[in-house]
């Protein structure tokens, strides 16, 4: 994604860079203290920071302190703008800001018509000016907390925000005295912040990153390949999302409201359906964490006050429809990839939606064991969903804050950054004992290059040995032990009582298996120990040319041969 | 097991080459891919960089 630096940038030795996930829903920002990344709290101890921008008597709140002024001052406070740069009006949803201050059309930009001074008439703020100065506040915060005027900062966005937004992001952030080292997508940013653990390993994987917001859901399919990432497929979703989980609790306590005061719906009254909305949000996080929760408003509407408990259990009943939304979204996304939930190495779930423990257990149930689910309730290991994005923009601004401008921009440049991918894997061919060809995969499909991988295969007779290196495809093998009635292959979990039938019942099996293709080249290993390993390097150039070396483990010499380019 | 019969120059035999591949474009983040871009710009190799 290279982006033009419209003016010059700050002189790498001066820069102070941090990292910003700025969301419609909430923003965080983090920084790198020894090279680990921290997500900063601001001075109200937000980790989180809604992305409200709201004004009272010419006074600017940002975060929870505006998020709490929708109820009683929601003309003067924006919300869900950060979608809204450089974009059209007509093809923006203006849904989200029906209960703040609203978009509006004026001469080709987004604006909000908001009363910024004591006195005098409102006035009238772009998307871009709004974005300038929440940006401005961000980084203020992150100013206070390292010490040092924050100069730059790497942003997430969403994979599918266009040239004409990134530049918008750009301007509003140029506007604000930050410069914008480089915008990363948002589910690489979330793979990144995994990967850069210490204790993560490197391998070559398939990942999916799933990212829960408040007003949109995107989905990602990663290709991780030596650590470099590419982009498979993406899906972007406005109906399920954390919005329509909050819709479904203010249904549940409206009802419940009515049935004891008759005739009052807090629903139809601007104020107290701002309260039902924020105590719905605050329940809902609570059900994240305990199996209870607690719903209190005073004085909800009409001066009535309202409690009510609800258990975990109650709510996940009642949002199950929306849950189920976001199955479909994951497995649609693997489908539109080409690949199926047994490619999926690792599932990585992010946003804040990410937290709630049932949509990580409904997604356990439709992946293979071997897939790792990294959320709270699936595993220890997992990261804070809500933190990953900024975490990852963090450790990319570390990485190149040392870096000139220039040299950013050439080096995402899209001379570099496409390249060949191969579509099958390379391997080698060994033969079992019983004679059956089993394939190795040495470099797996969707593989970037130039790549180098090496492995150690078992030659457990010796003497001379021939190594065959195979292309390779993978499939779904599907054995069903008896005939038996099923819909499909895959498993819908979420019946009420399909939890106990699926462990009793005998399920289809199905497996991912190797399709040996074309052979590319055989070499001649000779005289190997009895048990000993050989070695084979295989290096695929930029233009596919192909270098196999091979010897055996421990010994001298060894074969070496090139293939052509095709 | 190697067949009595095979024999290649150099006991390496080529075959074919690779059938299958996409032009797609890679996320230019983190360590490894700053790693590519530099062999990249620099036009080096592996065995090159890995002197360096």
């Amino acid at each position: 994604m290279a982006e033009k630096s419209a003016t010059p940038g700050v002189a790498p030795g001066d820069r102070c860079a941090i990292g910003i996930s700025f969301g419609n829903s909430y923003s965080s920002i983090a920084c790198t203290i020894d090279d680990s990344p921290v997500v900063i709290a601001n001075e109200d101890g937000d980790r989180q920071i809604p992305t409200v921008l709201s004004y009272v008597d010419g006074e600017e709140y940002t975060g929870n302190q505006a998020k709490a002024l929708l109820v009683r001052n929601p003309k003067n406070t924006a919300v869900a703008f950060k979608d809204f740069l450089g974009q059209d009006f007509k093809s923006i949803d203006p849904t989200h800001c029906h209960a703040a201050a609203h978009p509006e059309d004026k001469n080709g930009t987004i604006s909000f018509t908001i009363q910024d001074q004591v006195e005098g008439e409102p006035s009238t703020l772009s998307v871009s000016e709004i974005s300038t100065r929440y940006l401005r506040r961000l980084v203020q915060s992150a100013s206070d907390y390292i010490g040092k005027k924050v100069t730059s900062a790497v942003v997430t966005v969403p994979t599918n925000f266009g040239e004409k937004q990134r530049d918008a992001l750009i301007k509003a952030a140029q506007a604000a005295d930050l410069e914008i080292l480089q915008l990363v997508n948002e589910p690489i940013a979330s793979v990144l912040a995994y990967d850069a653990r210490p204790e993560a390993k490197l391998e070559d994987k398939i990942v999916v990153v799933a990212d829960l917001g408040g007003t949109r859901s995107d989905v990602a399919v990663i290709a991780s390949r030596g650590g470099l990432y590419t982009l498979l497929a993406t899906a972007h979703d406005y109906e399920f999302a954390g919005a329509q989980l909050d819709k479904v609790l203010m249904d549940h306590f409206a009802k419940e409201f009515m049935k004891k005061n008759a005739n009052v719906d807090p629903r139809e009254n601007a104020k107290s359906l701002a309260k039902l909305k924020a105590e719905s949000e605050a329940t809902k996080k609570a059900l994240s964490i305990g199996t209870n929760a607690n719903f209190s408003v005073e004085s909800l509407a009409e001066g009535i006050d309202f409690q009510l408990t609800i258990n975990r259990l109650r709510y996940e009943t009642i949002a199950r429809k929306v849950f189920e939304g976001f199955n479909r979204l994951v497995e649609g996304v693997i489908k539109k990839a080409g690949l199926d939930v047994l490619d999926i190495d690792e599932v990585i779930l992010s946003g804040g939606t990410s937290h709630t423990p049932r949509i990580a257990s409904n997604l356990r149930s439709i992946f293979p064991g071997t897939t790792a689910i990294l959320a709270p309730s699936t595993s220890p290991t997992a990261l804070n969903p809500s933190e990953l994005q900024a975490r990852g923009a963090a450790l990319q601004a570390s990485l190149i804050q040392e870096y000139e401008s220039d040299d950013i921009d050439q080096s995402t440049h899209p001379a570099v950054t496409t390249v060949n991918h191969i579509s099958n894997a390379i391997g080698v061919l060994t033969v079992s004992e019983d004679g059956e060809e089993i394939f190795t995969p040495i470099i797996a499909p969707e593989t970037a290059v130039p790549a180098r991988r090496t492995v150690h295969v078992e030659a457990k007779d010796g003497g001379n040995v021939l190594v065959k290196v195979v292309e390779g495809g993978t499939h779904i093998k599907v054995t069903k032990p008896e005939p038996k009635v099923k819909e499909n292959g895959t498993k819908e979990d979420d019946d009420e009582d399909s939890d106990f039938d699926s462990e009793e019942e005998e399920e289809e099996h199905r497996e991912k298996i190797w399709k040996i293709g074309s052979t590319l080249a055989e070499a001649a290993i000779k005289d190997v120990k009895k048990g000993g390993k050989v070695e084979v390097a295989i290096t695929v150039g930029n233009d596919l040319s192909v270098i196999i070396t091979t010897r055996e483990v421990g010994g001298k010499g060894g074969v070496r041969g090139s293939l052509k380019a095709p | 097991a190697l067949p009595a019969d095979w024999s290649a120059e150099k006991d390496f035999k080529p075959i074919g080459s690779i059938t299958a591949f996409t032009q797609r474009t890679i996320e230019p983040v983190g360590p490894h891919f700053l790693a590519h871009a530099r062999r990249a710009r620099h036009k080096r190799t592996f065995s090159e960089d890995d002197r360096i």
